[in-house]
């Protein structure tokens, strides 16, 4: 038998009273400091929280890790930043937008092991009035993976045609049944349209390869998609799914996980991601190609002669809303994670995600041979370029890129130059707006 | 037999705030407050930050005018491919989810062993996490790994890419509002049916009528008045339709499925125009206004003639 | 119109599925017509669970291969925040579901009874609100609860839910108040009863069954709501979606968790349905 009704209610409301007060009362005071840190979850950053916390507990620092999912992040942290709250204190940073915070980061140049790094990575994260606004956390790099049981390390392809020669050889043995698969929809543009655009001597905007937003406002941000090196890349693209049939025919639609499922599948014998997929391919629980990675150089295209590749960052930045001694404390977590070489060699190994320190990096480079690998097919590159742009607008222009060049290639091969001519002038209207 | 709704002793001169105002004000009083905080003041901000230079990163706050809207109504994208999409979705969907939700109504009515068990799977749409189905029916439909495709292939018929196609992804988007928002009518309509007097019905079968005389002539036009309301309130909502479609083809290939919430959250929010996208959401809410209004009037002087 | 094939003449069953039906192979093909149906609308539910229950490497082709595991669903139960997501997307929809039925049952009440300005101004306000999409104000509502100190706490996301629900429940409830005869409530007034004691003691009673089902529409509606539950809640109120949402990120998606996370979300929508929707049935009336 349940209690008698009287004694029932008044339980229930004694316990609502209790939740009303939980929901009403701030939580108590602390007597450590709380340094809130806003970021994705994933493994690479996780194993960089790692070596803050190491940090923080030595410190008598209260890390609390706020997760927020990845489709509202930058939405969230740039409305937080705009309005001056002191919601985080230290944040993830990213090429993809580090334009856009320049205005409400704290400059970041004080930070020690800051000069342990490469210098073009930075680039991004530049202030208005030249102050770095960034510290790295780790590269990301796009890398080209080839399936090392079907193809010879010499057989790799080194060019555009060999990629179609080769993958069409294997489909024919029946070995798999796609060539090449890459993320191609918007936000995936890297893996398919971008790494062939800058393998193929190409740009987006001119002058080619040009970053500096002055000189590309000064050329009125005159696109060059319809330029012949980069008609050549769609080109390319339609082909590879129309014509030679290397690529499945909805790769047009495809974001990172169609491709890497069905590379992971056994479905393709090539793929061009993020080098941090290593981890994943190699994981017996996710992939069936475990132990049948390689990484190369990035094919080429007609119109260039050697190899290019990208070395981007993920970073953290200070939010300039954060009190005084809470950035102080900040900037001394950050630095002790720059310098935190067991960490850094852990977060490699653990995640595939290649350190900023420069000197523990070639310390990796030295044992490593994974890492040898990637650098030979990515850091040994020299990039031609960045694979962004910095400017404000540049995410519309990103938008704008991928709509017009993922209508010439679901059109008809003889439209593709009308379509990217129409297009051009968009990417204008994206850039100035 | 629809019961008269009378006012409550209505006083022969009520003053002007009178006790009957009084009431009326204060049982719409909480209601009033809510959505004063936490709707009308946000869809104010919003509609302020449409007529100044407000972008997500960079916010100056200075006065534009109608500049933002000049811009949606100029864009030939919004104008040509956005509002056509939005509307033939919202008429697709409604109108087939209206008629399937009817027919699974109308199976449900009836007393047969399982029909509990029926009812609850034909609920299963509206208890999944809408993000986490769409992501489902995302995979489903891929050319590769998709079921579908797997399938097609075992029935012999050509497989398709089918969200890198216009209308193909357009089909896959339809599908699944429709297959999310058939269980919300069959619900509504079932309700309304078990709801219908018998009396008319008995005497039908007792006349020997045929059961789709007895559907034409007795339960349609019976139906009628929660029709319509299902019909306006899922119409505004369909044409509100954001979360499905963004995750399933996110208004591509080439912005070809692209609907008017997608486009206002592209601008807002990818091209980090808060202000514009605003201002094209504003622009949405007008149509629909109107366009529901349009609709519920005709709708209910269809009931009225037809009656 | 009757297919006279004797063959699909079924004998005469008492009772079940089919006695419902009068005998016929019309009747057949419909109760298989009926089958299909509800399995299509089960599949892609059915297809979700197939998916949790494989392993990582199966996630994507589901259909390759018949390695099943629950490892999915222990690494979901490691997670340090989903108990307390849980419990948190459990009582924020039950309070908004109190919440929503305490504010716009009042509302659907004046909207029935009353004719004149104030129930029509109302009706037009609420109509209008509900054709403002979602896009241009869950922004502002971020700024303005962070500006009342309400983001992140269940007070932040109620009652955002709570406004959103007041349109469309006000609307049906006014429905279920039409369907109510009023003369009992002339009765309690001409007794001496107050206006409020009228709609307390007569009306509110009887529109029970329709609250109960609106209950269980809003219960649902707010489990599974993703936008306002990434927008308006950090870390200190973990909500089951936006634990789900967590599981995309920069370089792809955890669809083995996710997918698991999804399925555990589905059992108390599930229980709530089954306990509900007797009333559901019994309660809405346009």
């Amino acid at each position: 038998m349940g209690l008698p009704t009287h004694t029932a209610r008044r339980h229930l409301l004694s316990g609502l009273a209790a939740l009303g007060l939980a929901l009403a009362l701030p939580a108590a005071a602390e007597a450590q400091v709380e340094l809130k840190v806003g970021y994705m979850k994933h493994p690479i950053q996780d194993a960089s929280l790692d070596m803050m916390d190491k940090w923080a507990k030595a410190n008598n620092v209260k890390l609390t890790r706020v997760a927020m999912a990845y489709n509202i992040f930058m939405e969230k942290v740039t409305a937080t930043l705009t309005s001056g709250n002191d919601q985080f204190d230290v944040i993830w940073h990213n090429d993809d937008w580090g334009q856009l915070w320049e205005k409400w980061l704290e400059p970041t140049d004080d930070v020690a092991g800051m000069d342990t790094m490469s210098k073009s990575p930075l680039d991004a994260f530049w202030s208005a009035d030249k102050k770095m606004t960034v510290v790295p956390m780790a590269y990301t790099v796009g890398t080209f993976f080839y399936r090392s049981d079907l193809v010879k390390p010499e057989e790799v392809p080194k060019t555009f045609d060999q990629l179609v020669s080769v993958s069409q050889r294997l489909q024919k043995e029946g070995k798999v049944k796609w060539g090449y698969v890459g993320g191609m929809s918007f936000n995936n543009t890297w893996f398919a349209q971008w790494w062939t655009m800058w393998a193929n001597n190409c740009d987006i905007f001119h002058p080619l390869f040009e970053r500096d937003n002055v000189k590309l406002k000064a050329a009125g941000f005159k696109p060059a998609i319809a330029d012949p090196c980069h008609r050549q890349v769609i080109e390319f693209w339609w082909d590879a799914i129309n014509t030679h049939k290397i690529s499945p025919p909805g790769m047009t639609a495809y974001g990172r996980n169609e491709a890497n499922a069905l590379f992971m599948a056994g479905d393709a014998a090539f793929t061009l991601v993020d080098s941090t997929h290593y981890g994943d391919f190699m994981d017996p629980n996710k992939s069936k190609i475990v132990g049948k990675i390689g990484m190369a150089p990035f094919p080429v295209g007609p119109n260039a002669k050697v190899p290019t590749a990208w070395h981007e960052i993920w970073g953290w930045g200070i939010p300039k809303g954060s009190p005084p001694e809470k950035k102080k404390l900040a900037k001394a977590m950050l630095g002790a994670m720059m310098l935190d070489e067991e960490g850094q060699i852990e977060m490699w190994k653990k995640t595939g995600g290649p350190p900023p320190n420069n000197k523990i990096l070639a310390k990796i480079a030295a044992t490593d041979p994974v890492f040898k690998q990637l650098q030979n097919a990515v850091f040994d590159q020299k990039p031609v370029t960045h694979s962004a742009y910095y400017f404000a607008e540049w995410p519309a222009v990103h938008k704008a890129y991928s709509d017009v060049t993922i209508k010439a290639l679901s059109g008809k091969r003889e439209d593709i130059q009308k379509t990217l001519e129409e297009g051009a002038p968009l990417l204008t209207k994206a850039a100035t707006n | 037999m629809t019961i008269p709704v009378a006012d409550l002793a209505d006083p022969p001169k009520p003053p002007m705030f009178g006790e009957r105002q009084r009431f009326m004000l204060l049982l719409i009083a909480p209601a009033v407050v809510a959505l004063i905080f936490f709707q009308i003041v946000p869809i104010l901000t919003g509609a302020n930050a449409s007529f100044r230079d407000w972008s997500l990163h960079d916010p100056k706050y200075t006065w534009v005018g109608l500049k933002h809207y000049w811009y949606v109504l100029s864009d030939p994208g919004f104008v040509w491919t956005v509002m056509p999409n939005t509307l033939v979705f919202m008429a697709v969907s409604v109108a087939v989810s209206l008629v399937f939700g009817l027919g699974l109504a109308l199976i449900l009515n009836r007393q047969f062993a399982g029909r509990a068990v029926l009812q609850t799977i034909l609920l299963l749409p509206l208890m999944v996490a809408p993000v986490v189905a769409a992501i489902m029916i995302r995979w489903m439909f891929n050319d590769q790994f998709g079921i579908v495709n797997v399938v097609f292939e075992a029935l012999g018929l050509p497989q398709q890419p089918w969200l890198a196609q216009r209308w193909t992804a357009f089909g896959v988007i339809l599908v699944a509002d429709i297959w999310l928002w058939t269980p919300w009518f069959a619900l509504l309509l079932l309700a309304g049916l078990q709801s219908l007097p018998k009396e008319p019905f008995e005497a039908a079968a007792i006349d020997g009528a045929s059961r789709w005389r007895v559907f034409r002539y007795l339960t349609l036009p019976m139906l009628r008045s929660v029709m319509v309301v299902c019909i306006v309130i899922r119409g505004i909502d369909a044409f509100r339709t954001f979360d499905i479609v963004w995750t399933i083809s996110a208004g591509g290939p080439a912005r070809s499925t692209e609907l008017f919430s997608i486009y206002a959250y592209i601008e807002a929010f990818q091209a980090m125009n808060f202000a514009r996208g605003s201002a094209a959401a504003i622009i949405g809410a007008i149509i629909i206004v109107v366009l529901a209004m349009v609709v519920f009037r005709l709708l209910n002087r269809w009931m009225e003639v037809s009656k | 119109m009757t297919l006279a094939s004797p063959a699909l003449a079924l004998p005469p069953v008492r009772s079940g599925f089919f006695a419902s039906l009068a005998p016929g192979g019309a009747k057949v093909l419909f109760a298989l017509a009926t089958i299909a149906v509800a399995f299509l609308f089960a599949f892609p539910v059915l297809w979700l669970l197939l998916t949790s229950l494989r392993p990582e490497s199966g996630v994507y082709y589901v259909h390759r291969g018949t390695e099943f595991t629950w490892h999915n669903y222990v690494e979901v139960l490691q997670q340090e925040n989903i108990l307390k997501a849980f419990f948190n997307s459990f009582a924020i929809s039950t309070l908004a579901t109190i919440l929503s039925l305490g504010v716009t049952v009042t509302s659907g009440y004046m909207l029935s009874r009353f004719r004149g300005p104030i129930p029509n101004g109302w009706f037009s306000v609420i109509y209008v609100l509900r054709c403002v999409p979602y896009i241009s104000w869950v922004l502002p509502l971020f700024f303005v609860t962070r500006q009342w100190g309400i983001f992140d706490t269940y007070w932040g996301l109620l009652l955002p839910h709570v406004a959103v629900h007041i349109c469309f429940f006000s609307w049906i409830m006014k429905g279920f108040f039409d369907g109510i005869d009023p003369s009992m409530e002339y009765a309690a007034l001409i007794d001496g009863c107050t206006r409020w004691g009228a709609f307390f003691r007569v009306a509110l009673p009887s529109a029970i069954p329709g609250m109960t089902a609106l209950a269980i529409l809003c219960w649902l509606y707010t489990w599974n709501e993703f936008l306002f539950a990434l927008m308006l809640t950090a870390h200190k109120t973990p909500i089951l979606t936006v634990v789900m949402a967590q599981f995309v990120h920069e370089l792809g998606m955890e669809w083995h968790l996710m997918s698991a996370t999804a399925m555990m979300a589905l059992v108390p929508a599930l229980i709530v349905t089954i306990f509900g929707q007797k009333y559901v049935i019994r309660g809405l009336r346009v």
